[in-house]
């Protein structure tokens, strides 16, 4: 039976590289091509600690710990990318749970990530293995981990699957993922900022020491706990990784169990929404503007997809200027986040998906059409507009570049109002299907739409730039000649923005009427995704 | 010779000799002329002429993939047609869509809603988008979702209601600004019995005020219990239409006529001798 699960998954995983065509396979093999350099660099790194004895233990203890917290993790954020992980797949099958629970292991330990891994953990073992015979030891502790790491990403992923096939199970999927960018991020940013400083590596070293007693860290310090003769400790580490293992197969049986006898009711008792006060009605075009952003505002509180990306808008406009801008004129960074959170006005059609028929069935006029594209505009202008002023102010008093301020923000403000005017009338011109079941917070774009999605993508950034030259131009002006051109780029950037967007969404509302039964044709896809 | 209505944009479909259709079918609720929809060189509705009379509650019937979806949606203005007309409550649908809008309510098959509003929010929203005072939407949302007993569920996020709250939901949406004509696309389609005695129940008040219903389904016995009219379609063609009586002819039942109509006498006989005849 296990040969069987096993052949499932190869053919699961060998049919998505059939399934993709010319353009899109090259680019696939190219990508697995520098994923081979790049785990290469970090295996050839792993042997290259085989000198140090002391810091590979260490190192390796750090690995494996942060690699079974990564397992832990990833079905979380991306349940359904993996078809075998949903356990309710496999509920109709004449299974026994303990069939089905080796199945299951086989299927998990097949595909490139667990090669990848299990690549990546050889290269620890021989790190581990200062004396050749000690690989006898290693490379068992290696492969242990791996079957430690499956068994509990896959134990964890049952117990929740009846929630992460709910929405409400997928809405904690996203913000785990945006609480693992966070973390990321300020790892990232607090180890920049630290630099090699010697009381930042003695932390890190008691850190690893302490988790070389966890059930990973103990697998990676077995082989010198026995080199050394210290036969207590290793016995202990042992017990830990048996004890953990036991336990962490007991959790999966019974969660597979409880998942394939019990129904699911994650959706019902949905949170309490209250019926809407405002008496907004789309008479005109202001009317129909702020009825749309009334709507998006309750729409973005209320769908983790949607507000995720306004987090880390929120966030990359403050952090990404501190990290990557050392020097004088970080303030200027904020224009990335800017860009961003034009594009968040981007694809409106696509973002409704299906529900745009709901649009289509109520109006046809160039009035509501132009109130609804003006409306999405806003909504993205109003956090924008409020991210970019308290970024660029805060940067600015941070590294005391207060002359600076009215220029970058004439820039930022530029660029956020230019990439929302392109935006909203490639949302018309441009549309694409947007996945609406969400099983994933990293699924791509639709196939069939990659291309499609991209040229969009580039199109709005490139008009953020634009809308930027000009403020860009004053900018330089007032660094070189008189410090109020900055005054007057902070009046040109957003004017010149505004007027694009008035003079973009005419163009939107005209293109969205004149082919609204394609756009839906296009939109709709995403249902099915 | 091809003459085109003045009003029609351009790239819009046109039908032969037809600047005079809206004036010729006063009194129908709908009227299709030569529609035609071809898909990848497939023609899925081939040329339909149909006359819907105003008041009439009409069923569109038809095998699975025989262009009733099709239809509705060129109807309704979701898919465009590859040729043909459509004249709604006296006006041309795709030369004068603003409004049409106002003369349709819209109950398509399998397309989302705005999940995450609740169905209060969904049925306001979409009130006041329709230009509709913020007053008459709340007192006529309340009605619909009290007598299709939605009332309790008012609250809920509509991502969280089940099929037959979802139809009843976009029905009440359909019905909130009062249109003389409604499209249904299989409205009682994996709905339970309570839901579907509820939608049915306020259908057969809507004709009764002077409304047109028109609707897709596969349950004869539906069709034929509700229904004043019917039009069978098979193979993106309408092969009978009239009132029920008449469709119904000699035939013991509207689905002895329909699996006649469509050619389906013989469906599920022969072959399966061994059925039954081993325990093996």
């Amino acid at each position: 039976m296990v040969g069987v699960f096993v052949g499932l998954k190869w053919r699961l995983v060998t049919s998505r590289i059939r399934a993709t065509r010319g353009g899109t396979r090259a680019a696939l093999i190219v990508g697995w091509c520098l994923a081979v350099v790049a785990l290469g660099l970090v295996v050839f790194g792993l042997v290259l600690l085989r000198s140090r004895p002391d810091a590979a233990v260490v190192a390796v203890s750090t690995l494996f710990s942060a690699q079974f917290l990564s397992w832990g993790l990833a079905p979380l954020v991306a349940f359904g990318v993996d078809e075998t992980v949903d356990p309710s797949r496999f509920a109709l099958l004449p299974l026994r749970p303990a069939t089905l629970q080796r199945g299951l292991l086989a299927t998990a330990l097949v595909g490139y990530l667990p090669v990848a891994n299990l690549v990546l953990l050889l290269g620890a073992a021989v790190a581990l293995s200062p004396r050749w015979w000690m690989l006898l030891l290693a490379v068992p502790c290696a492969v242990v981990q791996l079957i430690l790491c499956v068994t509990f990403s896959r134990a964890l992923s049952t117990a929740m699957s009846g929630l992460m096939s709910g929405r409400r199970g997928r809405d904690l999927g996203v913000m785990v993922g945006f609480a693992v960018f966070v973390l990321y991020m300020g790892l990232s940013w607090t180890l920049n900022r630290a630099g090699s400083s010697v009381g930042l590596q003695g932390g890190l070293t008691t850190v690893g020491r302490s988790l070389a007693w966890g059930p990973p860290g103990a697998l990676a310090a077995l082989p010198s706990r026995v080199a050394d003769g210290r036969w207590a400790a290793a016995g202990i580490g042992l017990l830990t990784v048996l004890v953990a293992l036991a336990l962490l197969w007991w959790w999966w049986a019974a969660a597979l169990r409880r998942s394939l006898t019990t129904v699911p009711s994650t959706t019902e008792g949905s949170a309490p929404a209250h019926a809407s006060a405002s008496g907004t009605v789309a008479a005109d075009v202001t009317g129909t503007m702020w009825l749309m952003v009334q709507r998006d505002r309750v729409l973005a509180w209320r769908d983790p997809m949607r507000r995720a990306p306004w987090l880390i808008v929120a966030f990359l406009s403050i952090v990404w200027p501190l990290l990557v801008i050392r020097g004088a004129g970080a303030v200027f960074g904020v224009v990335l986040a800017a860009v961003l959170a034009g594009t968040q006005a981007g694809n409106q059609y696509g973002t409704e998906g299906s529900a745009l028929w709901l649009h289509m069935v109520a109006f046809a006029d160039r009035m509501r059409a132009r109130g609804e594209a003006l409306g999405h505009a806003v909504f993205a202008l109003i956090p924008g507009v409020a991210i970019v002023v308290v970024a660029c102010t805060v940067l600015s008093v941070i590294r005391s570049e207060l002359h600076l301020l009215p220029a970058a923000l004439g820039v930022c403000l530029g660029a956020l109002t230019g990439s929302t005017a392109m935006a909203g009338y490639l949302s018309a011109r441009v549309p694409f299907a947007a996945r609406q079941s969400r099983t994933s917070m990293f699924a791509g774009s639709i196939p069939g739409q990659k291309a499609r999605t991209a040229g969009a993508g580039f199109a709005i950034f490139g008009a953020g730039v634009a809308a930027a030259v000009v403020p860009g131009l004053l900018t330089v002006l007032a660094l070189t000649t008189n410090p109020v051109w900055g005054w007057v780029a902070l009046v040109v950037g957003p004017a010149v923005g505004v007027a694009a967007i008035l003079l973009f969404t005419r163009a939107q509302a005209r293109t969205y009427l004149a082919r609204t039964p394609e756009i839906l044709a296009v939109v709709a896809v995403g249902d099915r995704s | 010779m091809c003459e085109h209505p003045p009003s029609a944009a351009p790239g819009l479909p046109q039908y032969p000799g037809a600047e005079r259709l809206v004036e010729s079918v006063a009194g129908q609720a709908l009227a299709l002329r030569g529609l035609t929809k071809v898909f990848d060189g497939r023609t899925v509705v081939d040329h339909i002429d149909l006359d819907v009379p105003a008041g009439s509650f009409f069923g569109l019937v038809g095998p699975n993939g025989a262009g009733k979806t099709t239809t509705l949606s060129m109807v309704t203005g979701l898919l465009r047609p590859d040729g043909g007309r459509v004249v709604l409550a006296g006006v041309d649908v795709w030369a004068d869509p603003v409004t049409a809008k106002t003369r349709m309510g819209v109950l398509p098959d399998g397309l989302r809603l705005f999940e995450r509003l609740s169905g209060s929010e969904l049925l306001s929203y979409i009130g006041r988008l329709r230009g509709i005072d913020a007053a008459t939407v709340r007192s006529r949302a309340a009605e619909l979702m009290a007598v299709l007993d939605l009332a309790d569920a008012g609250t809920k996020l509509v991502a969280d209601y089940s099929t037959g709250m979802r139809k009843k939901i976009t029905l009440a949406a359909a019905l909130l600004h009062s249109p003389p004509v409604l499209l249904l696309d299989e409205p009682l389609e994996a709905v339970d019995p309570v839901s579907a005695r509820a939608i049915r129940t306020v259908l057969t008040r809507y004709t009764q005020a002077g409304g047109t219903v028109v609707f897709s389904s596969h349950v004869m016995a539906l069709v034929e219990n509700l229904c004043s009219h019917v039009a069978v379609m098979s193979r993106g063609r309408i092969v009978a239409a009239g009132v029920v009586a008449e469709v119904r002819g000699a035939a013991p039942s509207l689905e002895d006529a329909f699996l006649h109509l469509v050619g389906a006498d013989d469906a599920g006989m022969g072959g399966l001798q061994w059925l039954g005849s081993s325990s093996g």
